[in-house]
């Protein structure tokens, strides 16, 4: 008899039997559908989350390079890094002076603020200080009104730059550029408004403020470490200008040949290589509880399918008396077992992509499946119900039909 | 010869002890008879229609049957063999009690491999020979005892096999209705059909042409039914 056969009649036996045992498909679809849904849910929020970051991560210019004190991934000791010596302006200018890849180098200081206009607060805002090329560093751009120059900076005049939420917080009905409104406890003049940028993480970007460097200086005293942001040619020579930059500043800065360096130069990528790692773990810890899951649900269907040949000991001594091979057999219950894993597959993957999409509706989290994760959600199912199938039907077909026969 | 058992034996150890259920049974059966085997329970009867009915292999001993040694034969072999040789009738009928009538009497054609057209003629046909043809889309649990077995019979002659094989088949019903069925027997042997019958009652072993009494797995008797049937020193009424 050939396989063809084999798998036609096997299919219709196996169909006839989740169907007589409706319940109990059932309840065993669900252990399998379970562990899909898992798998899904996890897969689609983290496939979310990574295209979104992808997004946000381009945002912060894809050429630039900060030079800072610290690095924006702090692993290790902070007093270190503390003790570094800081970053001064004569570096800066060193920088100017010697890196050829760099485009533009500006300073920058932060700190962080509380703003107000009339009755209208925010609390805490960043407050960077800088020179008039700092646009082309950031990938800011002007909506209205005007950046910052260098002769605000020299003059030390009180005007300020606001981020697009700022402008919408306190100015949500009038034109902020000409407007005064209080940095601290000091009037400054809104002179531009940026254009947003959307938020890193559920971070805003656009909740700042930009005033000129010497201001800066003068408003916040103390002897600060200045970061120094450039901009380099382009995303391709940033390797190259990292090198160069390392040699500048290790000479200006008199770093001995046998220290690391004193200082970080931060890239976004970094940001994304950690995230990538954070993700990846995340991932890991997903994927293992679906084949947790999936390895539950697959006992599950190995005990269910052991039950189902027991009950149907006589079932198949009578067919092999009738001529059935064990191939038959095997065949006819390994389908059976297949059957109800991609059932349960099926169920679980509606299910997942429905959990997957409630989490992107009621969090920020943004969650997309490719199609591709959902063929593989099925044939898993598929895969597990065959795997854990195969033991039952050998059990099945190595039964003596005159011993099966006699059961009662 | 449609059936030769040459000196067959076959040996079961059951908790470390030899059984001999058969010993050194020699039969021959020719195309067309209609043969009873008779025996009281441990006889070595059952373990003889297994034999027979290739669901078990002899451990000593030559069986051919229809000219095919089926002693030596691997399973798949054996699985064929029933499906084209053999038609059983067993004496709780084994019917699949979730197909109808018709699938039933279908399921050995389809391990033959025969198109569904084809498979569905010759099920309607058989169950038309035993008077079933009304009953053919009802399932097992829909039908009595009586038409049960005839769906059994028809089973077995759906698939033309050389021998009917029958291990008790009036066992589990009323006098009646195993009278019906043994003159379908009989009307079978009639149209030339090679049946074999196991049973323990002398009276339907009386009734066939030729019987084979067992005792103790050996063949101690082997004649017209009337003289076998009922043993040494029980004469036929």
């Amino acid at each position: 008899m050939s396989l063809r056969i084999d798998f036609v009649e096997g299919s219709r036996i196996a169909l006839t039997s989740l169907r007589a045992h409706r319940l109990r498909t059932l309840l065993t679809t669900l252990g399998i559908g379970i562990g899909v849904a898992t798998l899904l849910a996890i897969l689609g929020i983290t496939q979310g989350l990574d295209s979104s970051f992808e997004k946000q991560l381009a945002s912060l210019g894809s050429s630039s390079l900060y030079v800072s004190k610290y690095p924006w991934v702090m692993l290790g000791n902070w007093w270190e890094f503390r003790n570094r010596k800081p970053l001064t302006l004569d570096v800066l200018e060193t920088v100017r002076q010697q890196c050829t890849l760099c485009v533009t180098a500006v300073p920058t200081l932060d700190d962080q603020v509380d703003l107000s206009y009339h009755d209208k607060q925010l609390i805490a805002v960043d407050v960077t200080g800088t020179t008039g090329d700092w646009l082309t560093v950031s990938g800011f751009e002007i909506v209205s009104g005007r950046f910052l120059s260098d002769v605000d900076s020299d003059a030390r005049r009180m005007v300020a730059v606001i981020g697009a939420d700022v402008a919408q917080t306190l100015f949500p009905l009038s034109e902020p550029v000409g407007s005064t409104l209080l940095v601290g406890n000091k009037p400054f003049t809104v002179i531009g408004t940026l254009a947003p940028k959307g938020k890193i993480l559920d971070q805003s970007q656009d909740l700042m403020v930009v005033i000129p460097f010497n201001t800066f200086k003068g408003y916040f005293k103390g002897r600060r470490s200045i970061d120094i942001g450039i901009a380099v040619e382009s995303a391709e020579k940033l390797d190259e200008a990292e090198d160069q930059l390392v040699g500048i500043l290790r000479r200006a800065r008199q770093t001995p040949p046998d220290k690391p360096e004193d200082f970080a130069i931060n890239r976004p990528e970094q940001l994304a290589s950690t995230y990538q790692q954070l993700t990846g773990a995340l991932y890991g810890v997903a994927l293992g509880i679906g084949f947790i899951t999936l390895l539950v649900g697959g006992i599950g269907i190995m005990n269910i399918m052991l039950v189902s040949v027991r009950e149907r000991t006589r079932e198949i001594g009578v067919r092999r008396a009738l001529g059935a091979r064990r191939r038959t057999i095997v065949v006819q219950f390994m389908l059976e077992a297949t059957a109800v894993s991609a059932l349960g597959g099926a169920l679980g993957t509606l299910v997942g992509l429905g959990g997957a999409k409630l989490v992107s509706l009621v969090t920020p989290l943004a969650a997309t499946v490719k199609p591709g994760t959902v063929v593989f959600g099925v044939v898993f199912a598929a895969v597990v119900g065959l795997l854990f199938g195969i033991w039952p039907a050998a059990r099945a077909a190595q039964l003596d039909p005159v011993e099966a026969l006699r059961q009662e | 010869m449609l059936i030769e058992l040459l000196d067959i034996s076959r040996e079961y150890v059951v908790g470390g002890e030899t059984v001999h259920a058969l010993d050194g049974v020699s039969v021959g059966i020719e195309k067309g008879e209609y043969v009873a085997i008779v025996g009281q329970s441990g006889s070595g009867k059952s373990t003889l229609m297994n034999v027979l009915g290739c669901l078990d292999t002899p451990t000593r001993g030559a069986y051919r049957l229809n000219g095919k040694d089926v002693a030596k034969m691997n399973d798949d072999e054996l699985a064929d063999i029933r499906n084209r040789e053999i038609g059983f009738i067993f004496q709780n009928f084994q019917l699949l009690p979730r197909e109808t009538a018709l699938s039933n009497v279908e399921l050995p054609l389809v391990y033959r491999g025969l198109p569904s057209k084809e498979r569905r003629a010759r099920a309607v046909e058989a169950l038309t020979r035993v008077g079933l043809d009304k009953r053919m889309a009802h399932k097992p649990t829909e039908l009595s005892g009586g038409q049960r077995q005839r769906v059994a019979i028809a089973r077995a002659l759906a698939s033309q096999p050389s021998l009917l094989l029958a291990d008790e088949p009036t066992g589990n019903l009323d006098s009646a209705t195993g009278e019906e069925i043994v003159k379908l027997f009989a009307e079978l042997h009639a149209q030339g059909h090679t049946i074999v019958l196991v049973t323990h009652e002398p009276k339907l072993a009386a009734r066939c042409p030729r019987a084979v009494r067992l005792s103790d797995g050996k063949v101690v008797g082997d004649g017209p039914g009337q003289q076998i049937a009922f043993g040494p020193g029980q004469a036929a009424s």
